[in-house]
């Protein structure tokens, strides 16, 4: 078991300095001079030397990206091209508006989902598996734009009884969970009916296994037998499924900060896009990368703690 | 006596996507209290769907359309919820026929257990855990208290099946149901579970029902036995009446198809002709009309009834569903047609002096066991297992080597080796004096097609998408005969395994086992080759159908001059087909020689445990004891001296410390034994 997270905790190491290779290399391979491109054509070419020394760029390709990892490494994103501001501070700032929007969207994607699938695997066929099939593909078909807008306009408008913008008082913990309410939601939606779907499916292969008959031949509650015995087995694929669509939530964040006003690092990469100001949209894109890979590791380890023959086989 | 279980008149139906089938029809069987009832049937008999019908877990599809089922006077079939679940578990419970998937694989057997136990409210968490451990430790797992910690796919099949057993013990149940409790195991396990079973019923004074196909096991085990043909019950009665005094032709014909009855190598095997009927729709008549050699006109419009049959053992009476035995009846034997009595042994020329077509020499197959990097850190030189581990034997022209061993004994892996699908580490392998080892790829590709294998599951090694006829003349596109007529190629491959040329535009999930099973014999035989390796090319087969494939082998070998390598674990299959027989235990071949020696007096203990290890259709002689106890060693952990002797009755210090050479008998027998048993 624990050579097992060991090797994993070595892989999530491995994807991130591969990730950071594949930004430097994707960095150094825009066309043109970046020292130009950040000084502008009017700076002399004294400014231009000093400023390429200072950034180490008359340093060769390698060394550039020793410093380039062990910058990364050390915590040191960089520096804002406008306020001069560390990066890394700036990112930081922002990191618990998007994990707790994201997680927030996770819950409500689990606390629908799953019961779902569930309910619409015990009986299949029957009425309650034809109304959960259909509000699962509605759920996935609706755009979350949308969703966000109808969110905004039902429950914060007519029946004014969340607020849309912001994220809440600093430090109201109560304030600040409300502010998360519609923005979570219309995140979390779409994956509602993926997760129903997904645990539909793993439920009836499941039910249908020698073991489950083999349960019931020995008499166990149907409480015992579905949420114990056979949920257990076919929770399995959904987490990895979590683990892996982690990164669509992600993306799916950006829009929803934009749309209700929330600070997070997807309103940052948003902004600093549109203004060019590429050391914080690097430093943002390091930072979904690490976090993307804290995220699948976690779920992995989960399956693993949850099925042993996963344990063994690596 | 007094019946726990009674079933009357019980009538199953399914709803399919074509039509209703009428699953059972018709059956009553009393389990008396205190007895072991067997239930024998081929595939599509219905014995599963009578056990799941008893234990109300029929699938949703289903209706029982008519009968009773009553347990203690109680009606099972009005059972609500609660009811059924004091019913299963607490007053029946279940030994299942596949311990792997039928035992869940993310709960250890501790929460398993204790699961099971949920209904002792007044026990403690630590009781009900000391409870499960006192069962484990019952049925012969040792340090329960640790192995209780273990998933059931840590256990090895025989492990799994004894926790099985205790499982199905745990609540002292009035009644046990065993489905094909060792279909899944090797020889030495069988033998052992059935002890394990038999224990099990004396000492908790338990009811006992086993379903199986296997003759041996029922003779061994049962009191009652009652005989299943395509729904219905046949025949029943006590064991002895069955085995000594059948009566009707599907229980005669059942008994004489089962190759170890049969002790003498015919080199042919009784089948009982024709397909299990449709049971879409109600047979008209007897069902077993269509296959009766007896079969007069009276059977194939009037269903007989259950005729009591004379002069029957114990109180169980006996009786046959055959209108032979209709008291009042008009029966009239026909005339018969005289079927020609097969014309027994057909003899294969074996060139005695001619050297051998395959020799293998001292051959070893190793596979890595980890990386290099964790042996390094965990300091162990040889990362490796000798999966087969200096191996010799030869195959001369014409003859059959039967090469037996339990699963994990390196057969299947040899016969890989041959055909160059496993890299040889030492040794050679050579073909018509040609070393195949070290050869290249295409140079192999050539040698294949002097070399066929059969593959062991028959329907699962066809390609599900690809029609008989091209799966029948795929050997001949890969080895480049894309001019022949490939048509006609794949036509005269049906005739020759005897299926319809109309066969060849069904897809394989469309052919039944032994269909299947003659579509893997073609394809073997497409490009004719002078070897074919067969692997285990009766598993999964009803004696009846398992006999015409075997025939057919025969037949093919004596026509062809076919040389045949045929791996299995099903002895009594393989001492009829075999000349020379050896006999592998982890990875070495243990005892090698001439069938019928090796049959009549093993040399090697080991082989005396799979001789003798073989349950025979014999209620008269029912063992004492299992012959050898233990279970085969992992191949990582091979034990020191001679590698049998933590298992073997005749050990001695000698066997412990030293390992044996391999020893030449008088009658030309090699025995890897100090001490041979014969010769």
């Amino acid at each position: 078991m624990l050579i097992y997270i060991v090797k994993r905790i070595g892989l999530a190491v491995l994807i991130i300095l591969l990730a950071v290779l594949a930004l430097f290399v994707m960095l150094h391979s825009i066309p043109g001079d970046p020292v130009s491109i950040a000084l502008g054509p009017r700076a002399t070419p004294e400014i231009q030397a000093a400023y390429a020394a200072k950034m180490n760029l008359d340093k060769p390709l390698f060394t550039q990206f020793l410093i380039f990892l062990g910058n990364v490494l050390t915590g040191d994103l960089g520096t804002d091209v406008f306020s001069n501001r560390s990066v890394a501070k700036t990112l930081l700032g922002q990191l618990p508006y998007t994990i707790s929007l994201a997680v927030a969207s996770l819950g409500w994607a689990v606390a629908l989902g799953i019961p779902m699938g569930c309910i619409s695997a015990t009986k299949p066929n029957g009425w309650l598996d034809r109304i959960t099939g259909l509000v699962s593909i509605g759920t996935i078909a609706v755009p979350s734009f949308l969703v966000s807008i109808w969110a905004i306009l039902v429950f914060a408008i007519h029946l004014n009884i969340f607020p849309v913008i912001g994220a809440g008082d600093q430090g109201d913990l109560a304030d600040m969970a409300l502010h998360l309410v519609l923005p979570s939601f219309a995140v979390g939606l779409g994956w509602v009916g993926y997760l129903a779907r997904m645990v539909r499916a793993s439920m009836l292969e499941v039910m249908g296994e020698n073991y489950i008959r083999s349960a019931r031949a020995f008499g166990l509650t149907t409480q015992t037998i579905i949420y114990r015995y056979a949920l257990r087995v076919a929770i399995l694929p959904t987490i990895t499924l979590i683990g892996v669509g982690f990164g669509g939530l992600l993306s799916g964040t950006v829009f929803a900060e934009i749309i209700f006003a929330r600070p997070g690092i997807g309103k940052v990469i948003y902004d600093m896009v549109l203004n060019r100001n590429f050391p914080v949209v690097q430093g943002a894109v390091m930072m979904t990368v690490a976090l993307y890979a804290v995220v699948t590791l976690a779920s992995d380890i989960i399956v693993s703690i949850l099925d042993p023959r996963v344990r063994e086989s690596l | 006596m007094e019946a726990l279980l009674d079933i009357h008149r019980l009538s199953v139906e399914f709803n399919t996507a074509r039509g209703r089938v009428h699953a059972l029809r018709d059956v009553s069987i009393s389990v008396p209290k205190g007895k072991v009832v067997g239930i024998v049937g081929e595939s599509g008999s219905g014995k599963s769907t009578l056990v799941w019908a008893v234990m109300r877990l029929l699938a949703g599809n289903s209706i029982v359309a008519d009968g009773k089922i009553t347990f203690r006077g109680e009606d099972v079939l009005s059972f609500d919820e609660s009811a059924l679940r004091e019913f299963r578990g607490e007053s029946v419970s279940m030994v299942f026929q596949d311990p792997m998937t039928s035992q869940i694989p993310v709960l250890d057997y501790r929460r398993q257990m204790t699961d099971i136990l949920y209904r002792r409210k007044g026990l403690s968490r630590q009781e009900k855990i000391r409870m499960a451990a006192r069962f484990m430790n019952r049925v012969g797992i040792p340090d329960a208290d640790d192995r209780l910690r273990h998933f059931p796919h840590q256990f090895s099949g025989g492990m799994r099946q004894r926790a099985g057993i205790a499982m199905a013990l745990l609540m002292d149940p009035a009644l046990l149901i065993a489905d094909e409790p060792t279909t899944a195991l090797d020889v030495t396990m069988e033998a052992q579970i059935i002890h394990l079973i038999r224990e099990a019923q004396t000492d908790f004074g338990a009811t006992v029902m086993v379903i199986s196909h296997n003759l041996g096991l029922i003779a061994e085990l049962c009191d009652k036995v009652v005989v299943m043909y395509a729904g219905e019950v046949v025949e029943q009665g006590d064991v002895k009446d069955i085995f000594f005094n059948a009566h009707h032709p599907y229980t005669q014909a059942l008994l004489e198809c089962d190759p170890s009855h049969d002790l003498k190598q015919e080199r042919h095997f009784p089948t009982i002709p024709g397909d299990v009927p449709d049971l879409h729709g109600t047979p008209k008549g007897c069902v077993f009309a269509q296959r009766c050699r007896h079969a007069s006109d009276i059977c194939q419009y009037k269903r007989p009834g259950e005729y009591p049959i004379a002069g029957g053992h114990a109180s169980d009476a006996h009786a046959a569903r055959c209108h032979r035995y209709d008291p009042g009846g008009v029966w009239k034997e026909l005339p018969k047609s005289e079927t020609p009595k097969a014309s027994t042994r057909i003899d294969v020329h074996v060139e005695r002096d001619a050297p051998p077509l395959l020799e293998i020499k001292d051959l070893r197959v190793r596979f890595p066991v980890m990386g290099r990097v964790r042996a390094l850190a965990s300091g162990i030189s040889d990362p490796h297992v000798d999966a087969v581990a200096g191996v010799s034997l030869a195959i001369r022209t014409g003859e059959t080597l039967g090469l037996v061993g339990e699963s994990g004994s390196g057969k299947t892996t040899l016969a890989r080796a041959v055909l160059g699908l496993n890299r040889v580490h030492s040794g050679s392998i050579r073909f018509r004096k040609e070393e195949l080892v070290g050869l290249p790829e295409n140079t192999y590709k050539k040698m294949r097609r002097d070399i066929a294998m059969m593959f062991q599951d028959p329907v699962g090694s066809l390609s599900p998408r690809q029609t008989v006829g091209q799966l029948l003349s795929e050997p001949l596109i890969i080895h480049g005969e894309r001019d022949l007529p490939l048509r006609d190629a794949a036509e005269k491959l049906c005739d020759m395994v005897s299926l319809p040329r109309n066969f060849l535009s069904r897809y394989p999930h469309e052919l039944s086992g032994g269909q299947a099973r003659r579509v893997g014999v073609a394809r073997a035989l497409a490009l004719s080759p002078a070897l074919v390796i067969a692997d285990e090319p009766t598993a999964g087969l009803d004696v009846s159908v398992q006999g015409e494939v075997l025939n057919l082998m025969i037949e093919l070998q004596a026509l062809h001059g076919l040389s045949y390598l045929i791996i299995s674990h099903n002895l009594p299959v393989i001492r009829q087909v075999s000349d020379i027989l050896a006999i592998m235990y982890l990875g070495r071949i243990v005892e090698y020689g001439a069938c019928s020696q090796v049959f009549e007096k093993p040399a090697h203990p080991y082989s005396e445990a799979l001789v003798r290890g073989t349950p025979r259709p014999d209620p008269s002689r029912r063992r004492k004891l299992v012959s050898i106890e233990g279970e085969v060693p992992s191949l990582t952990n091979r034990p020191g001296g001679c590698e049998f002797h933590p298992r073997c009755p005749y050990a001695t210090d000698r066997c412990r410390k030293e390992q044996p050479s391999p020893t030449r008998l008088v009658d030309g027998r090699t025995v890897l034994c100090h001490f041979p048993l014969a010769g």
